[in-house]
């Protein structure tokens, strides 16, 4: 029993090159799956067809998930994401189809409503001080209840005129997909706001550390409550997209996105730093998932698998982030 | 003669490029009471951890009963026969004292169920010897934070331990209650217990300790025996030369009123308070823990609301509901537990200087877009001013020493440059060299027309500080000095003036 200390220990360059590696393993998986099904499959994956298909199918997600990065970086859950993302799609085709509204203007009253929803859970959660997991998973709940109500659970399908369903299909810029631009724009606008405002940095206060946010002067209920209604924003948005891009308003279209969107936050949140949540990381997230399904398709691979996929990733996502976080405290 | 109980040798400890510990050496008898004083950011956390298997030391050797060990987890250190009571006690606060005693320990059963009364009776006997008198089916939470020690030291006990490490022992227990504990620690010493007393309180490593290790700096700097042990060359070796005194000219002269508070109540702590505060004053506030000063100042932040009584700002009425609101009026906290309420740990030491000050280094109002080169230029001459010891303005501030730390959260009002500027415990936990220079940092504060309250349950801190002192005692102010009244006796003789005597009342 002669050991010296150093002998249980890594030493200190070991860490740094684990918790280098625990950053950028993400990036690296990323870069490495695309390799991989680019050798497996070199003529259907490896095309820029398939690259602008991948991202135009991950934008839907990319715009929920950036929502949802704002509200996990103030420090809450919000689970209502998914399924009023679902019931915008049926607002929104239904405001068009049975109310006759212009479409602009249905889809800017779904966009404000979907702002509301999140003040709503805001509010529930600063003011009524209801733990945020339950809050929006009641608000959620009640939103799907709400939509079934509107639709008699009965899909909108006809008599959608074609010019909504070109907002998520058209390519009205340089031919590049619109889905593509929008969720560009989006995600480059929570990007600045969370990291390079001054509003961003009271952000990322509240989140890091509530109580010093709070005695610093900065106002912590409106933080969040900012964060809530950036999340519901992003939701509305997919939602209107997702309809436009099927061609329905249908109920429970859309919920699948809660899981997509959580685990490309935490995805996102062990890309680059040591567990923290940032629209970027997000962004890379969703991008981890999105080849992984395309790739899982081009292999004809079940559709259960993408389940499966998607757990696994989320849990190695958190263990990633984790893992940066014990190396970098060591 | 038997090897020492345990000897730590060439310890070196690197976190995230800053060396922690440059090789420090530690040698403790059994039946000791052995002193390690220093500087915050002297390094001696940071051993404490390794030793206690939280942290693991880059090089060196721990040698315990003359064989070498490793220790790699908590429960090693355990097996060892060494305990750790840290300044912030860990407790299952819903569990009773007993299971809070036994957590972790193998428990006797009868039929495979946990025989609590066995176990009761056994630990019983140990409780009362360290003094503890709450039942031993309290809930912790229930307990004071002395009970908590002693009940620390009797898991300890429970645990055969052969070292008791304790560290701040004495930060929040009142003097009757450190007394208590003198007595218990000579006790464990005379049954052959090893104790590792780390303190910032000389008073005490004066009182207690046979010997007394000293870091600076990462390095073991001095071993003083018993009979060498004086306070000026304890002072001496941990700051590696004589201290000036911080002592200020006293020319204040009473300027207008800033701030009047008015009968201002929040029972049970804080009772009908009422006092003025003027312009370029540095006014103290004293007394026990416990007497309500945390919470009078939280009032005034506006981050609790008072039941009764009023406050005048600038001869306004000022009533703030979220300290946000008291911030935007020209007030400033700084509060009593940096690291919990006052610092974002992983951020950088810029983003923690411009937290309150954001709008001060955005590019314009309309869009405010951080300007880095500001930040950057902003930050730097705050981190020079205040002698801020950090690689950078990058660094994460969790990496810096206690005293440097605090120093950010003061830089973050000074850029700010409140109207009032409050100040909890600002130099707890501090070494004499930061703490020095915060003193002097408040006094030019106050020099510059700035109000300041401090408020600090050391006596020995106000006297040379402050213009004029409040003593609290069970939530009222009994007593105001002024000027030579301002004495480190008169503070203690005040707060204990009151004590008992109205607690039956309330």
């Amino acid at each position: 029993m002669t050991h010296t200390a150093t002998s249980r220990g890594l030493s200190p360059r070991a860490k740094f090159a684990l918790g280098a590696f625990a950053r950028y393993a993400t990036i690296i998986g990323l870069l490495l799956m695309i390799l991989a099904f680019s050798i497996l499959s070199p003529r259907a994956f490896p095309t820029l067809y398939n690259f602008t298909n991948v991202l135009n199918q991950a934008s839907l997600a990319m715009i929920i998930s950036g929502g949802l990065t704002l509200a996990v970086i103030v420090g809450e859950l919000d689970l209502s994401i998914g399924f009023a993302a679902s019931m915008h799609g049926v607002l929104v085709t239904g405001l068009i189809v049975s109310n006759q509204l212009p479409i602009p203007v249905a889809i800017l009253i779904v966009i404000l409503l979907g702002a509301l929803i999140g003040l709503v859970n805001g509010l529930i959660v600063t003011k009524l001080k209801v733990n945020s997991v339950i809050a929006t998973l009641g608000v959620g709940t009640i939103l799907t209840g709400l939509s079934f109500a509107y639709s008699a659970g009965v899909p909108i399908t006809s008599g959608v005129p074609e010019a909504f369903l070109q907002v998520s299909l058209g390519r009205w810029l340089f031919g590049i997909p619109n889905n593509i631009i929008i969720m560009a724009v989006v995600l480059g606008a929570l990007w600045v706001m969370v990291e390079r405002t001054a509003l961003g940095q009271e952000i990322q206060a509240v989140g890091g550390n509530p109580s010093a946010a709070r005695l610093a002067g900065i106002n912590v209920d409106r933080i969040k409550i900012l964060g809530f209604v950036a999340s519901g924003m992003c939701a509305a948005l997919t939602g209107i997209l997702l309809a436009s891009r099927l061609g329905s308003g249908t109920t429970s279209a859309a919920d699948p996105y809660l899981m997509t969107a959580f685990a490309a936050v935490f995805l996102g949140s062990a890309t680059l730093r040591d567990g923290e949540f940032h629209v970027f990381g997000t962004f890379i997230g969703a991008l981890i998932i999105a080849f992984g399904f395309n790739g899982l398709n081009i292999f004809g691979a079940p559709t259960y698998s993408q389940y499966i996929f998607q757990g696994a990733i989320l849990i190695i996502a958190v263990g990633l982030s984790s893992l940066g976080r014990i190396l970098s405290q060591r | 003669m038997a090897p020492p109980f345990l000897v730590a040798r060439g310890i070196r400890k690197t976190y995230g490029g800053v060396q922690a510990l440059k090789g420090v050496s530690l040698k403790l008898e059994a039946g000791e009471v052995h002193g390690l004083v220093g500087a915050n950011g002297a390094g001696k956390s940071t051993l404490i951890r390794i030793l206690a298997g939280l942290a693991h030391a880059d090089s060196g050797d721990v040698v315990v009963d003359g064989s070498a060990v490793a220790i790699a987890n908590p429960a090693q250190a355990t097996d060892l026969g060494m305990n750790f009571i840290h300044q912030e006690l860990a407790f299952i606060p819903g569990m009773t004292v007993l299971e809070n005693i036994m957590l972790g320990l193998p428990k006797k059963t009868r039929f495979g169920m946990v025989d609590w009364k066995a176990i009761a009776s056994e630990v019983e006997p140990v409780a009362r010897r360290v003094g503890i008198t709450a039942p031993l089916n309290a809930a912790v939470k229930d307990l004071s934070t002395a009970e908590n020690w002693l009940i620390n030291i009797c898991r300890a006990l429970i645990r055969k331990a052969r070292l008791i490490v304790m560290d701040e022992p004495t930060a929040s227990l009142s003097a009757v209650e450190s007394e208590k504990l003198f007595k218990i620690i000579e006790d464990l010493r005379n049954s052959g217990v090893a104790i590792l007393y780390v303190s910032h309180r000389l008073d005490e490593i004066l009182r207690l300790c046979h010997r007394v290790t000293v870091f600076r700096d990462g390095n073991s700097v001095a071993v003083i025996q018993r009979q060498e042990l004086t306070r000026p060359r304890l002072v001496e070796a941990i700051v590696g030369g004589a201290v000036e005194h911080p002592s200020h000219d006293k020319d204040y002269v009473r300027k207008e009123i800033v701030l009047s508070v008015e009968a201002l109540s929040r029972l049970p702590k804080v009772r009908n308070v009422s006092f003025d505060l003027h312009q370029g004053e540095v006014l103290g506030i004293g007394g026990l823990v416990g007497a309500g000063r945390s919470e009078l100042v939280r009032l005034i932040y506006g981050a609790d609301r008072p039941d009764s009584g009023l406050m005048v700002l600038d001869g306004k009425a000022f009533a703030p509901k979220t300290p946000a609101q008291a911030v935007a009026a020209g007030l400033g906290l700084v509060p009593e537990e940096r690291r919990a309420d006052g610092l974002l740990l992983t951020k950088s030491v810029a983003f923690n200087l411009q937290l309150s000050n954001l709008m001060d280094i955005v590019r314009s109002p309309a869009l405010p877009l951080i300007d880095y080169r500001r930040r950057e230029a902003l930050s730097e001459q705050i981190v020079r001013d205040l002698a801020i010891k950090t690689p950078s303005t990058e660094t994460p501030v969790g990496l810096l020493s206690g005293g440097n730390q605090q120093k950010v959260v003061i830089g973050r009002w000074l850029l700010r440059a409140p109207k009032i500027l409050i100040l909890d415990e600002p130099t707890r936990g501090v070494d004499i060299g930061a703490r020095a220079d915060i003193h002097r940092l408040i006094r030019s504060l106050a020099t510059r027309g700035m109000a300041v309250i401090v408020v600090s349950s050391e006596p020995d801190e106000l006297p040379d500080l402050c213009d004029r002192v409040l003593v609290m005692a069970e939530g009222r102010i009994v007593k105001e000095l002024t000027d030579m009244n301002i004495t480190r006796n008169a503070i203690v003789e005040a707060s204990y003036a009151f004590d008992g005597t109205q607690r039956s009342q309330s």
